[in-house]
């Protein structure tokens, strides 16, 4: 288990260090006017290159690179252009954090005990109303973009129940829509994932065997089918948790919560090179983050992970 | 084999399969007599529905499967009555259990083999707690898991396959069934490991009382193990007999098909014999004999009606039309004289 | 022995029957066709087969709109005869059968307009992404010196998340059809090129393509039997399914304003146009519209294209 964790860690950092370097590198092809904001027009070329070379960007790469980490490792991530002039952004990060990671937790808690118990329901009644329900639910989710349900939501369910519709942090009942609307496609994929692995399991030999033995069907159900069901669903769980962090883009910004979603629309509009940059960086980190936890959680459920898994399998 | 008490009597059962929306009629009218304390082998070729068989003797057909008619009778009961869950509870493991061909895939890869067996030793056995605990490890030293102590606590995947194949039968003999249906239980391992799963499968018919069903289609497994012998074709038992009887008197031209397959009747320089043709569409019905296409001696009548048995000895019969007395005397073929003559030999020996 | 003898058959039935060797083989006869069950096994599901035929309906009908009398124009921005004013945000009517948004153009003519656009981004996405996939999805497979290269190229990249990608290719080159498409296809490519490559793996390697390899069968067969009907049946199902991909993309990068620019219409900027106005309760027209027309594709691309992909596996010809 020890040699598997750190063979792990090894290829994570190894792919993390290639990830951010390749996103760096890209980063370079950044339109020029992201860096000067309001003054850009106003500034002639020996300005403008003046300036690019004070923020070290007419170095050579591996120059670049190099100061990239080494302030990467003291937690500087830079300073903000645009957006919040001369601030660093590791503090723009600190203040909008918590209310992204508030509402992501609470949509995914939401989603894991509604569409859990789903997919076993679906499992269960394979082919027949239930099934059909969640079919339909999940498709619905999956295919129609979810800009579009969301705002249809906050259209319509405001209505119907009165709820506030932008977020306030005094009214508790503001909290209510925005989660729940974040959860809709967590449940869809819990759900669906739930479903397939139950069915996959419940063709297995082993549940013939245990049917054999007496066992029924309920017993079987929750003894032997659901807990090496959920164990490969595991592995998705670190990664989403650490997308709370990123907050979601529609969400915030449909119902106003200041959060980091709406951070990077505006680092965008706003053409603000250094943040769009951080952010970036901070997205691409979590996956490799979020996968690497999530297979030493995998292995510590499954005995049979010892070594190896193929990669490129997933 | 003891007197004639029999336990389970299968009478004219007709089972069913509905695939992509066709009818496939598994089992054409099988009729089986099980007495008490034998070891009967089911042979045939794959298809012939050996497992589908026994599997209904449990309610364990898939879903699109289901007893057309014909009767299951046991303590009793008619079995192929039995319909909800709560009927087959009172016959899987209690009183039927099975061991499965395939023991790679027959235990849950994420619970201990302890656990596992201990499930089957709680539910029929009414023990728990540490007195559970002690008869599991009293079984796997049965079945011949060294340091059952230790083992309690592993995995399958820590297992080889001769070893999870003792468990397998471990979790069966945990059920403490009355019967103990084996299907194939030794083709997926090394022929030296089956050598020992056989042994150990009669001492535990031996130590527990069982009667045992053993399914396959490999007739060193069943000239190995068994008392009676029933040969099945094609959905129905085409013939049944003591194990001497089916091997040196058989008298069904598909027996002797069957049997002049053996590599051992081969000769030395000579092509090994196959039957030719292959098995009959099921999803067609069946006039007459089912194997009657693929044989060079067929009756006309073999295409016309189905035989019905006729009787051999009191322990031995089949249903060819060649036992009618009307029927034309046919020459077997040269592995079966030979086998014919040896029978003699053995008739002898006895009346003396 | 006391059997019972049936009196009723004739004596001359137990004669020898002429032995037919052609008889005892047929039994075993398959006439399975992998397209026929194929397709079979998808008509079965009716939600499907409806889904499909109102695509190919809404397809035919998008490409013959504008050619239809009656039709306005999505950018001619409409003018009160009697006011001289810009007919803005006109309910519908006989007139503008979806209304006018904002500054007066009609919106049924910019929905059929968008949808084209929408589906030609999804179509050319696909398409590309397929022809990408399999090049190097081929050469990944099939190259056995370019395979771990490959390997850990697909490792790193897999990684990157893909809305990260596609805002930071847009955010770099500027917002237009191509930049749209082209980002896209960047991020798609991966998983085709995985998909083909396992196939290609599987040819190479499978028992019964070594067996038919041993037989003498030409390579040439082996690609046409067994590799082209399932890489159709992925391309296909790709193609199906980067529909929905796209127009939710489209949509998301047109939220953050990296979409395309408005002066051509698509489902992503209408919906945008209608958000904006949404607060107000008889201007919503300006958004359901969009988006049921948007809902009802991208809900029927990805259940034909789920449902073909169940259909084209071969275990499911039961």
């Amino acid at each position: 288990m020890l040699k598997y964790s750190a063979k792990r860690l090894l290829q994570s950092v190894v792919t993390l260090f290639l990830v951010v370097t390749i996103v760096f590198l890209l980063m370079r092809l950044m339109p020029e006017e992201g860096y000067f904001g309001e003054g850009y027009e106003k500034l002639d070329e020996a300005q403008r290159e003046a300036i690019l070379a004070s923020m070290g960007l007419r170095d050579p790469i591996h120059i670049q690179l190099k100061n990239f980490y080494s302030d990467l490792f003291k937690g500087d991530l830079g300073e903000s252009i645009i957006y919040r002039p001369k601030v660093a952004i590791a503090e723009i990060l600190k203040s909008k954090i918590p209310y992204s990671v508030k509402f992501g937790v609470a949509a995914m808690a939401i989603s894991l005990v509604v569409g859990i118990p789903l997919g076993i329901l679906m499992a269960r009644s394979k082919n027949q109303l239930w099934d059909k329900l969640g079919t339909g639910y999940i498709v619905f989710i999956n295919a129609v973009p979810a800009a579009v349900y969301y705002l249809l939501l906050q259209l319509y369910v405001t209505d119907i129940f009165k709820l506030p519709i932008l977020y306030n942090p005094d009214r508790p009942s503001s909290w209510i829509l925005p989660a729940i609307s974040m959860s809709l496609g967590g449940t869809a994929s819990y759900a669906m994932w739930m479903r397939r692995y139950m069915v996959d399991e419940l063709n297995k030999d082993y549940v013939k065997l245990a049917r054999a033995k007496g066992l029924r069907e309920k017993s079987i159900m929750v003894r032997h089918v659901l807990k090496n069901a959920i164990v490969p669903m595991v592995q998705y769980l670190p990664t989403s948790l650490l997308y709370t962090v990123s907050g979601s883009i529609y969400i915030e910004s449909l119902y106003s919560i200041p959060g980091m979603g709406g951070l990077l629309v505006d680092a965008i509009q706003r053409q603000d090179n250094t943040l769009v940059q951080a952010l970036v960086l901070i997205y691409s980190s979590i996956g490799i983050i979020g996968l690497f936890l999530g297979d030493i959680l995998m292995a510590s459920l499954d005995p049979r992970i010892k070594l190896d898994r193929k990669e490129g399998a997933r | 084999m003891d007197n004639s008490n029999v336990i389970l009597s299968v009478k004219d059962l007709v089972v069913k399969f509905n695939l992509r929306g066709k009818v496939l009629t598994a089992i054409r009218g099988a009729s089986l007599d099980l007495y008490e304390g034998e070891s009967l082998a089911i042979v045939g070729e794959s298809g012939a529905g050996k497992s589908v068989f026994t599997k209904t003797f449990m309610g364990l057909l898939d879903a699109n499967g289901w007893i057309d008619s014909g009767s299951i009778l046991y303590k009793g009961e008619d079995l192929a009555k039995y319909k909800t869950e709560d009927d087959w509870i009172k016959i899987r493991g209690k009183e039927f259990a099975m061991v499965f061909q395939e023991p790679m895939t027959s235990l849950n890869p994420l619970r201990t083999i302890g656990s596992q067996v201990e499930e089957a030793v709680v539910l029929h056995q009414g023990l728990t707690g540490e007195e559970a605990k002690q008869k599991v490890i009293e079984i796997l030293d049965d079945v011949g898991i060294q340091d059952p102590e230790r083992r309690y606590y592993q995995y399958p995947h820590e297992f080889s396959g001769g070893m999870r194949q003792r468990v397998v039968i471990a979790i069966a003999v945990a059920c403490n069934p009355r019967i103990l249906i084996c299907d194939e239980p030794t083709t997926a391992l090394d022929v030296t490991i089956q050598a020992q799963i056989l042994n150990l499968l009669k001492e535990l018919q031996k130590k527990y009382n069982l009667t045992i069903i053993y399914i396959t289609h490999d007739l060193g497994v069943v000239a190995n193990v068994a008392d009676r012998i029933a040969v099945m074709y094609a959905g129905d038992i085409i013939e049944i007999g003591t194990s001497e009887e089916v091997f040196y008197n058989a008298q069904h031209p598909y027996t002797w098909a069957l049997l002049s397959s053996l590599p051992q009747l081969g000769v030395k320089g000579q092509d090994l014999y196959s039957i030719k043709g292959t098995p009959p569409n099921l999803f067609n019905e069946i006039k007459g004999d089912a194997f009657a296409p693929r044989n060079d001696k067929a009756l006309k009548i073999d295409f016309i009606k189905r035989p019905p048995y006729f009787e051999v000895s009191p322990t031995h019969k089949a249903k060819t039309w060649l036992l009618d007395p009307r029927a034309p005397k046919v020459e077997p073929p040269e592995s079966i004289k030979f086998l014919r003559r040896k029978w003699k030999v053995k008739a002898n020996e006895r009346s003396e | 022995m006391a059997n019972s003898i049936d009196k009723s058959i004739d004596e001359s039935l137990f004669e020898f029957a002429t032995y037919d060797e052609q008889q005892a083989e047929m039994t075993g006869y398959s006439n399975y066709s992998y397209w026929r069950s194929t397709i079979q096994v998808f008509m079965k599901n009716r939600v499907a087969v409806f889904l499909l035929f109102l695509m190919i309906g809404l397809l035919a009908f998008t490409m013959i709109q504008p050619f239809l009398p009656g039709q306005k124009s999505p950018t001619e921005i409409h003018i009160d005869e009697n006011t001289g004013m810009q007919l803005r945000n006109h309910p519908p009517d006989k007139e503008f059968w979806f209304g006018t948004n904002s500054i007066g153009q009609d919106l049924w003519a910019r929905i059929w307009s968008g949808t084209r656009t929408s589906l030609l981004i999804g179509f050319f996405v696909g398409l590309w992404e397929a022809i990408i996939g399999i090049i190097v999805g081929a050469l990944w497979g099939y190259v056995r010196r370019l395979e771990s290269t490959i390997t850990g190229i697909y490792n790193v990249l897999n990684n990157i998340p893909t809305t990260i990608l596609l805002i930071l290719l847009t955010y770099i080159m500027k917002p237009s059809v191509f930049t749209m498409i082209f980002a896209m296809c960047m991020t798609g490519w991966l998983n085709m090129a995985r998909f083909v490559r396992n196939l290609i793996v599987i040819i190479r390697d499978r028992e019964y393509n070594l067996a038919s390899r041993c037989l003498g069968t030409p390579t040439r067969r082996i690609i046409t039997k067994n590799l082209l009907p399932y890489l159709v049946s992925v391309i296909m199902l790709r193609m199906a399914l980067a529909i929905p991909a796209a127009i939710g993309y489209e949509v998301f990068l047109t939220y953050i304003g990296l979409g395309l620019p408005i002066s051509i219409p698509s489902l992503g900027n209408l919906i945008n146009e209608g958000r904006r106005v949404m607060g107000v309760p008889t201007l919503r027209y300006q958004l359901i519209f969009p988006a049921t027309v948007l809902s009802i594709i991208t809900i029927s691309f990805y259940v034909i294209g789920n449902v073909f992909a169940d259909a084209s596996d071969p275990r499911n010809h039961v």
